[in-house]
């Protein structure tokens, strides 16, 4: 008779700590919505940042501006020195 | 006294009864009402948007990416100082006072002011702490490349119902595939508003924009863009096109066209500027058909390059029109090497009546002339054969040397591309690989379109159009060392029934080097003014670029 009475309390006490383990895990749970809420948002916050920063990266390696640059900077695309002429140039001009 | 006990417990068992009929009606009768009430209060859905995918040139560089924008919109409610907020606004953003006071009404809760702000520009904003204006994150097309290809990308504008869809080009073409797919989140609140971890589904259905790997070499496009630019500037032409093709795959390297529009302010521009000129424009090909027409009848073996020309000693009559040379030089039994040479109508009349009509259209359609390439880009079109009924002899010989015969650059190149191949031609491509949002890549297989003529004709064929670089009348601007196959094409322009005499059409078709070609391609400018001719306009152009082509995939002289 003792081994039933047994089982029972043994399984009322496992109830009630896994209640108890419940209620503390879905209270800790409930709270941690604010903390979610701020890790999202910083999430987001770096995510636009890397978009700013890969548009300022593939605008600074464009050949638009690699072209622009080196223009600025006195590179220039070889350019054919040969000329014809279609009439005779004059020696002198009359000014 | 013994009616009290009765009466206490009938009145408690009809209030139990009323309470028992109360909480059915709210558990049982409205229960799903009630839970749709209560889920409308704790929890919300999220429409998640997809990112449109990019568009990546061969060396995996975006020249179609996306950017951060934002919309600042006002809650009118919320305003205090409505003169400051306006005062500030206007100068920040560009706006007069009363553009943006006209939409402060006050029974509106959300009004937008101005979208397609910069995310610098919204911290500024942002720093003054104004009470009521708030932002929304957007993302907007982004062009590092500026107006780069902007006819082989389109653009992205807005359909019946404002959402993004892509326009002509590649945006068009694979605009189901780069947009995405909507998804929708369900989160769940507290009592105050904040979101709970436990209870947020995921992104349901949705996923963001696969991106396009293309053919296209950013290097050569940007090379091309600037060279076409100055060529149409010198020669004063009204407008121009180049198109580069590797023949052995059918890529396209290039492909450019003026004048063009910027993809970013496509509303500041001409409808008919959206428009790619190298798939949808219709021109008579001159010349640079002739090729075509000589593989043609060297493939039929109806001749061979040694074959005399017994009609070529002057302008050759046909049903009552006479067809002259291009500059009115004759040369009397001249071979078939000569003829392209020279450029020969009457020579190239020859030619088509050798052919013969149905041999001709047969020959045509074998190289994709008068159908669609099917590149894959939007808006293509072709024109087709007239009826073979209505083919008289006079048709027959014009189209021997590319005239009465209309065609898109992109046939003409591609059709061309099987004298550079061996005969064969490739499906033209511009997309060779899709990547999903989740990185993975999958490759599209190269696809043979057709093989018009056999690998000796084309060889031939090949050695001809040598021979027309080195002797003909583009020889003043071939590259010296390099063995390059082309042809000019001065074609005239049909206007009301007849030829416009001072306008034309100047193009040069070639491939090098010849024992391997790397590219094929098409120099096309529009009514130049400085030359009518192709020798003098189009054919220095292509050298022009040929030889920055040659030097770019490190191709060492041949001789």
């Amino acid at each position: 008779m003792k081994k039933p009475v047994f089982i029972i309390i043994f399984l009322l006490g496992l109830i009630i700590t896994l209640s108890i383990v419940k209620a503390v895990a879905y209270n800790r749970l409930s709270t941690s919505g604010v903390f979610v809420g701020k890790v999202e948002e910083e999430i987001n916050f770096y995510k636009t940042q890397n978009a700013i920063l890969s548009e300022e990266l593939l605008a600074s390696s464009s050949l638009m501006n690699v072209a622009a640059k080196a223009v600025k900077l006195g590179f220039t695309s070889e350019k054919s020195s040969l000329m014809v002429l279609k009439t005779s140039q004059p020696l002198a001009v009359k000014r | 006294m013994k009616w009290r006990y009765p009466f206490v417990f009938i009145t408690l068992v009809i209030f139990f009864l009323l309470i028992i009929a109360r909480l059915f009606y709210w558990q049982v009768v409205k229960a799903e009402m009630l839970s749709e009430l209560a889920q409308s209060q704790y929890s919300g859905i999220i429409k998640i948007l997809p990112k449109r995918g990019e568009i990546k040139t061969s060396d995996g560089f975006p020249i179609v990416a996306n950017k951060v924008s934002y919309q600042l919109f006002i809650n009118p409610t919320e305003i205090k100082d409505k003169s400051k907020t306006v005062g500030i606004l206007s100068s920040l953003l560009d706006m007069t006072e009363a553009s943006v006071s006209a939409q402060l009404l006050p029974d509106r809760l959300w009004v937008s002011v101005k979208s397609g702000i910069t995310a610098l520009k919204k911290e500024e904003i942002e720093k003054i702490k104004l009470p009521g204006v708030g932002f929304e994150e957007h993302y907007k097309r982004f062009y590092p490349e500026a107006s780069t290809a902007a006819h082989l990308v389109g653009f992205v504008g807005k359909n019946e119902s404002g959402q993004d869809k892509g326009y002509v080009g590649l945006e068009g073409f694979y605009d189901r595939l780069l947009k995405g797919k909507e998804g929708y989140a369900v989160e769940l609140h507290d009592a105050l508003g904040r979101p709970i971890l436990s209870k947020r589904s995921g992104n349901t259905g949705g996923s963001d924009g696969g991106s396009l790997l293309l053919s296209t070499d950013r290097s050569v496009q940007f090379l091309v863009e600037q060279k076409l630019k100055d060529g149409i500037e010198k020669y004063g032409a009204l407008g121009g096109m180049v198109g580069i093709m590797a023949p052995n795959t059918g890529d396209i390297i290039a492909m450019v066209s003026f004048p063009s529009f910027d993809p970013s302010k496509y509303w500041d521009f001409d409808e008919s500027l959206f428009k790619n000129p190298f798939i949808t424009n219709t021109y008579e090909p001159g010349s640079t058909l002739k090729p075509i027409v000589m593989a043609s009848a060297l493939d039929a073996g109806l001749i061979t390059p040694q074959t005399k020309c017994n009609i070529c000693g002057g302008p050759v009559r046909v049903s009552d029109y006479d067809l002259h040379t291009w500059n009115d030089k004759y040369y009397k039994d001249t071979n078939m090497i000569e003829v392209i040479q020279h450029s020969d109508n009457t020579g190239m009349v020859f030619v088509a009546l050798k052919l013969g009509a149905d041999r001709m259209i047969s020959y045509l359609t074998k190289f994709g002339i008068g159908a669609l390439t099917n590149i894959d880009l939007e808006g293509e079109t072709a024109p087709s054969f007239k009826p073979r009924d209505a083919w008289y002899d006079v048709d027959l010989a014009t189209t021997g040397f590319g005239q009465g015969i209309s065609i898109t650059p992109i046939e003409l190149l591609t059709a061309f591309s099987a004298l550079a191949n061996g005969g064969k031609i490739m499906q033209p491509r511009v997309v060779t690989a899709f990547e999903n949002s989740n990185g993975e890549v999958l490759k599209i297989q190269t696809k043979v379109k057709g093989a018009p003529i056999s690998e000796k004709t084309a060889k031939i064929m090949t050695e001809i159009l040598v021979n027309a670089v080195e002797k003909g009348e583009a020889q003043w601007t071939r590259i010296k060392g390099y063995r390059i196959a082309g042809k000019t094409g001065t074609a005239s322009i049909p206007v009301k029934g007849h030829y416009d005499p001072n306008s034309t059409i100047v193009s040069f078709i070639g491939y090098a080097p010849v024992d391997k070609p790397r590219f094929v391609m098409l120099v096309i400018l529009e009514k130049p003014t400085s030359s009518i001719y192709a020798a003098e306009t189009a054919a220095p152009l292509f050298f022009d670029i040929a030889k920055n082509l040659l030097s770019y995939y490190g191709i060492p002289p041949s001789e």
